[in-house]
């Protein structure tokens, strides 16, 4: 007869032979037996704790341990990578333009959705103390706004600072605004995406590539840091070396030359397919709350809270959320610039 | 610079893969770079270290006796796990059984694991005949498997342990590593107890043929000695591969099994 406790007792041997042919970090399902599952649950909870071993699910009917204990995913992502190194704010929601393949579904009827002059200075304020070290500014069009200049001010005089913009808005009061702006703490990200009209005015309306070329320049001569950043379709990567070399004429440096794929996200009707687990999140701020990533904002299944303050408690729950999802997910990352 | 030297290994689970690239990288920009070369048993590894196409080998107890054998001698270990010079075979039996020690084995079903292992095998069946009752005396089953890997993967030894819970046997013979993994005695009361300890002998070690100088071996065990257990990066491979300092050989611990092997005639290639 075998007695009660040796079924426990098997399962353990079964734990250890198992776990010996797999490796490090991938895991093992046992089936508990019925009228034993209680005894067998503090059995594998004891063996896991006394061996090294991690056990990822007590189920009802089977027990799931991992080989070794899985690594920190925050401390594998390295600090360049860590939620929270960049702060993205969304100034606002609307738009001169509307790309057909806008992540923020933006264009000239969105509803403003205005983040505001006081919350963004808080936002610096505290990023400074949450370990933030650079914050990113986008939109929507953030050249719209009347104040964006003291939006700006308040962002530079906290750290180095990023502005994206489609560059087409470059005159009058706007330009003065940019003229007013800290060019040692300010870069200029503008959005075109091809060497030629063609590709950039299919997606983002007829004469646009030659007002964003324009706006390069502009933001160039006045001794501003501009990086341009392309969004191409899937399967058009072939474009990218007349891109390069035409940028490398605008006086554009090579480090700022940024090249991303279409998400399947907003009004794009193509794209690759973003979800929480493929996205290292970016801590992205909205007048909505704190969404997982900014190509992602204002879509319900990546909103983490609606509490944008204090800023370090909303990064900590974006790391504490990754790292949860990260413990359950095997598949590797992949990082999506959004820059 | 030396050119690197290559570590024979056999592969006996997945992990040694990402040990051996962990030792790999470790050892990288160093000045004693080394490879490594996967084997699937260690028939084959010491047939390639004595014939010179591996410099080194991770060798357990019985790939060092036989490599002593086919080289007269004339290989050196460089080195073992602070593991490898405590190891002991473990006489557990049922919890509750009344034994004391190896003489009660007299008669009694005592399971053995693979042949070709040293701790669960043929050590046991030396401290029988030079500590207990003679290994004639006690009925002996083996459970015979993955042979050629020495007894690296410890399935024999499990499943000699399932024999003793199942009273297909009284008792089984296991190496100190097994015990230690299922818990000893302490996790799971009830089950097992050890009723028998072996004295320490030596398990693994690095194994070079004698044309490999000094000149390429000693920069190589400096550096091996350099690993650190308080070193987070060091400590994974450590960890990964059982132990927390390499030291330097015991060879006083390889006595029994010489012995062991040549009293029970162990063929020369397992
Ligand atoms: S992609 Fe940029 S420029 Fe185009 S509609 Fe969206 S926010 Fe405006």
């Amino acid at each position: 007869m075998v007695s009660r406790s040796l079924v426990s007792h098997g399962l353990v041997l079964d734990l250890v032979e198992q776990l010996g042919t797999i490796a490090r970090y991938d895991t093992v399902t046992l089936p508990l037996e019925e009228d034993e599952r209680d005894e067998q649950r503090s059995v594998v909870a004891a063996w896991c704790t006394r061996t090294g071993n991690e056990l990822v699910e007590l189920g009802h009917d089977t027990v799931t341990v991992r080989r070794g204990r899985s690594p920190d995913p925050l401390a594998e992502l390295g600090a360049a990578l860590m939620p929270g190194a960049r702060l993205w704010m969304y100034t606002n929601f609307d738009c001169n333009l509307a790309c057909d393949y806008c992540c923020a579904r933006s264009s000239p009827q969105s509803a403003r959705k205005a983040l505001g002059l006081d919350r963004v200075r808080r936002l610096a304020s505290e990023a400074v103390d949450a370990g933030v070290t650079e914050l990113i500014l986008t939109g929507g069009e953030p050249f719209l706004l009347p104040n964006l200049d003291e939006l700006v001010a308040a962002c530079t005089s906290a750290l180095p600072t990023i502005l994206l913009t489609n560059g087409m808005l470059f005159r009058g009061n706007r330009l003065a605004a940019l003229q007013g702006m800290d060019r040692s703490r300010l870069a200029l990200q503008i959005s075109l995406d091809s060497a030629t009209p063609g590709l950039h005015d299919l997606h983002r309306g007829r004469g646009s590539w030659e007002r964003a070329v324009a706006g390069i320049r502009t933001a160039r001569d006045e001794g501003f840091r501009v990086r341009v950043a392309a969004t191409l379709p899937h399967g058009q990567s072939h474009q990218q070396q007349p891109f390069h070399t035409f940028l490398d004429s605008l006086g554009v440096a090579p480090e700022d030359q940024v090249i991303r794929v279409l998400a399947h996200r907003g009004v794009a009707d193509e794209g690759i397919e973003l979800t929480l687990e493929s996205l290292i999140p970016e801590v992205t701020v909205t007048a909505e709350g704190v969404y997982w990533h900014p190509v992602t904002a204002g879509h319900e299944d990546q909103f983490v809270t609606a509490d944008i303050f204090p800023l370090q408690e909303a990064i900590a729950e974006v790391r504490r959320r990754f790292t949860e999802m990260r413990a359950r997910a095997t598949a590797a990352g992949q990082w999506f610039p959004c820059a | 610079m030396n050119q690197p030297l290559i570590v024979g290994a056999v592969a006996y689970t997945p992990n040694v893969v990402t040990i051996w690239e962990g030792m790999r990288d470790y050892f990288a920009g160093t000045p004693a770079e080394m490879d490594f070369v996967l084997f699937s048993n260690y028939a084959r590894q010491v047939d390639a270290l004595v014939d010179g196409r591996i410099d080194l080998a991770w060798n357990t107890n019985l790939a060092w006796v036989r490599t002593v054998a086919q080289t007269d001698g004339a290989c050196r270990a460089l080195a073992m796990r602070d593991t490898d010079a405590v190891f002991r075979t473990i006489f557990v039996t049922r919890a509750g059984s009344s034994f004391t020690g190896l003489d009660d084995l007299r008669g009694r079903r005592l399971v053995l694991g693979s042949k070709d292992s040293a701790q669960a095998a043929i050590l046991p069946v030396h401290f029988l005949d030079h500590s207990g009752p003679g290994a004639d005396s006690v009925d002996i089953s083996r459970i015979d498997s993955d042979v050629g890997k020495h007894g690296d993967t410890g399935r024999s030894e499990l499943d000699a342990l399932r024999a003793v819970l199942d009273d297909r046997a009284d008792a089984a013979a296991i190496g100190i590593n097994t015990w230690e993994a299922i818990g000893r005695e302490e996790l799971m009361p009830g089950a097992f107890e050890a009723f028998w300890q072996s004295p320490t002998y030596s398990h693994c070690n690095f194994t070079v043929m004698p044309h490999v100088g000094d000149e390429r071996t000693t920069p190589w065990v400096e550096q091996l000695f350099a690993m650190d257990w308080e070193n987070p990066a060091h400590r994974s491979i450590l960890e990964m591969e059982g132990l927390r300092a390499w030291v330097p050989p015991h060879l006083d611990g390889y006595a029994s099994l010489f012995d062991a092997v040549r009293e029970q005639a162990i063929p020369p290639r397992w």
